[in-house]
């Protein structure tokens, strides 16, 4: 927004400041609301057509070239669709928590720069506010489950609210890693100390395994395969979202995936190098390639994670709490004392293969302590 | 920024009547954390961003999922889930000193006419960190060992319990059994805890 | 136009009365907790507007405040526990039906 501002501050000297102000901000959040919403209805292209061709068949492709044309047809069906309330439902909180899903996820966009200098609010406390206000959306599963008056839909509710709480604590750990070495909560002061080759924090071993940490809690939180249990077809009817239809459900579904591009946005700006590139600078063509590199960023990151979603089966709910508890949690622990000793063991070098051995060590005993005592556990009773 | 102030003012004062008036709990509870988000406003405004964010992510992304799920944990299964009146007997008095306190406070603060305004200044998150590591080390670690005994202690509380052979009388029921008699009646205290045990 | 000081503290006072309204009057332990909350928000919102309007050199009162939203979540916890503890025993959460302690 501030750059947008002295852009025009230099197109029209004599307007009144308020008036600058205000065309900047209308400018800055109609962007936000015209550019993600509009990613969001690729990626629901990208993905039935990404699923349909991972598992042999060809997609939507009767709408439009390709198929590309089926969001809209999509969004127009779901937008006649009969609004179905059950009579016994509480009708206030019933029809609020598809709004408590979708305005948190709008909210954490706020602060992710998507171009050079062009970020809406450049926040001293970026980073932290980005989570808090995700950390509401918890709210609207609970609010959806008991608003519905339906046992499956708070037991779903339940597990889903389990769900997210348990993987928000590993994510904001690896995000603190990163604010640790930066020394900052300001996204535009992460992504300019990625500068230079090679200086993006994913290259750096605190930083994958980071990287790695913050991509599991961003899947889990926004509910995407493997750990979709709320969705999930197998599962307790449609979980928290059974009694909603029409244009309500589709909010839920914008939610989730709204939170899911805000998560990847923001591990793009602190692990990836956010709008960083060759080719990135300031000047008008600087700005538009940084912008470039920023979607391709986040374009690459959404068909990694439609491709997680085509391949790998699901988590039942008890291992996909252990997996948060007893192997992210301590990883992330450790991470954060192997990012410390990068940063102040003097020589480099050794700083680096310190850390890094450490890390792979960890990992190696987490994965040694969680996997065969949980596959033992099991026992099958036949019949006999 | 006079309108923000009094906008957030407003939204504040609704959210915490609303929050002790209301019949449903959930709505008592929605109307809390609108209460919080203009807390949240009025620290923004003040300047205090940090504080802001943590109060944003401590009361409505954890205090007020507690509550929710205090609240669903203590549903009355059985029977009507909304008392009929919601006011306790003699309920005037409180409200009377609540009125007292109310106008003693606003006295106190007409007798105040000093002119202060506010200094503008912001706490860069930097400085609130160097502060809190180094002259505020020791209540931290205090801070992060209350939390512990907090948490703990909450758990062991609300831990479930093999049902216990003479169980307090509710009101009106006659005075507790001295504890080394037989239980009276054993199955309506099984069944007691076998019902909130599959609720919890 | 700034806000004046009395403004911010007559704000905090009414929150304060609300909340205090709100802990003696209901009968559901859990509103009282709520109101017990509101109560603690409109102490540390006073505390801060302290803060801005007196200009103090160390960020003292932000550390405070810190401390007591910590400390009140904390709180909040336990109480709840307590809440959820007793309502095993009375089977309802009606603050004039805890009894056993009455003289």
């Amino acid at each position: 927004m501030e750059t947008v501002y002295k852009w025009l501050k230099n197109l029209a000297t004599g307007a009144p400041d308020w008036a600058l102000l205000g065309v900047a901000m209308l400018v800055a959040i109609g962007f936000l609301l015209a550019v993600f919403p509009g990613v969001f209805a690729f990626i629901t292209w990208a993905e039935r057509k990404g699923l349909g061709r991972i598992q042999n068949r060809m997609g939507p492709n009767r709408v439009g070239p390709v198929g590309l044309f089926q969001p809209i047809a999509d969004g127009l069906k779901i937008l006649t669709k009969e609004d179905i309330v059950p009579r016994r439902a509480d009708g206030f909180v019933h029809f609020l928590a598809p709004v408590v899903a979708v305005v948190p996820a709008l909210l954490a966009l706020v602060v992710v720069p998507v171009g050079a200098g062009l970020v809406a609010v450049n926040l001293n406390i970026g980073i932290l506010f980005a989570f808090a206000v995700s950390t509401a959306s918890v709210l609207a599963l609970f609010m959806a489950g008991w608003a519905s008056r339906n046992k499956f839909s708070l037991l779903g509710a339940m597990r889903a609210v389990a769900q997210v709480v348990s993987y928000e604590v590993p994510t904001v750990l690896s995000a603190v890693v990163v604010l640790m070495v930066v020394g900052s909560l300001s996204t535009l002061d992460i992504v300019e100390s990625q500068r230079g080759w090679f200086g993006w924090h994913v290259f750096k071993p605190w930083g994958a395994i980071g990287f790695f940490l913050f991509t599991c809690g961003a899947l889990a939180e926004a509910g995407r395969t493997p750990f979709d249990i709320p969705e999930a077809e197998s599962e307790i009817v449609a979980g928290y979202h059974t009694e909603y239809s029409g244009f309500k459900f589709a909010l839920f579904q914008m939610g989730e995936y709204l939170a899911s591009l805000a998560m990847m946005s923001i591990g793009v700006t602190m692990f990836l190098g956010g709008y960083l590139g060759p080719g990135s600078g300031p000047g008008v063509l600087g700005t538009l390639i940084s912008m470039g590199w920023f979607f391709a960023k986040l374009l690459a990151m959404i068909a990694v994670v439609i491709w997680i979603r085509g391949t790998w089966p699901r988590l039942r709910v008890d291992q996909l709490l252990a997996f948060a508890w007893r192997f992210l949690l301590p990883l992330s622990l450790i991470n954060i004392v192997a990012a410390g000793l990068w940063h102040f063991i003097p020589s480099k070098p050794v700083g680096w293969g310190v850390s890094a051995a450490l890390l792979a060590a960890s990992c190696w005993v987490l994965t040694r302590l969680n996997g065969r005592a949980y596959i033992e556990k099991r026992s099958y009773r036949l019949t006999s | 920024m006079n309108a923000a102030f009094w906008i957030l003012a407003a939204i504040t004062v609704a959210g915490a009547v609303l929050a002790v008036s209301q019949r449903n709990l959930v709505h008592c509870l929605l109307a809390l954390v609108l209460f919080f988000l203009g807390i949240a406003g009025h620290y923004f405004l003040l300047r205090a961003e940090f504080l802001a964010a943590v109060q944003i992510l401590i009361y409505i992304g954890a205090v007020a999922v507690l509550i929710l799920f205090a609240i669903m944990l203590t549903r009355n299964v059985t029977g009507t889930e909304i008392p009929r009146e919601i006011l306790g007997g003699k309920w005037w008095t409180g409200a009377a000193t609540a009125a007292i306190i109310a106008g003693l406070l606003a006295w106190a603060i007409r007798a105040d006419r000093t002119t202060a305004t506010p200094s503008g200044a912001a706490v860069l998150v930097r400085e609130l960190g160097l502060t809190l590591m180094k002259d505020w080390a020791v209540p931290l670690e205090i801070l992060a060992v209350l939390l512990t005994a907090a948490l703990i202690g909450a758990v062991v509380i609300a831990l479930e319990e093999p049902p216990h052979p003479n169980p307090l009388p509710r009101r009106g029921e006659g005075t507790p059994r001295p504890l080394g008699e037989r239980p009276a009646a054993p199955s309506s205290a099984q069944t007691g805890e076998g019902k909130s045990g599959g609720a919890a | 136009m700034t806000i004046p000081l009395h403004h911010y503290l007559l704000l905090s006072a009414v929150l304060f009365a609300v909340g205090l309204c709100g802990a003696l009057t209901r009968r559901n332990a859990i509103i009282v907790l709520m109101a017990i909350e509101v109560m603690f928000n409109s102490a540390i919102l006073n505390l801060i507007v302290f803060w801005q309007y007196r200009g103090f050199a160390a960020p003292t009162p932000q550390m405070i405040a810190i401390f007591a939203i910590a400390i009140a979540a904390a709180e909040s916890t336990v109480g709840l526990a307590l809440v959820i503890a007793v309502y095993r025993h009375y089977k309802s959460v009606n603050v004039e039906e805890f009894t056993a302690l009455k003289g």
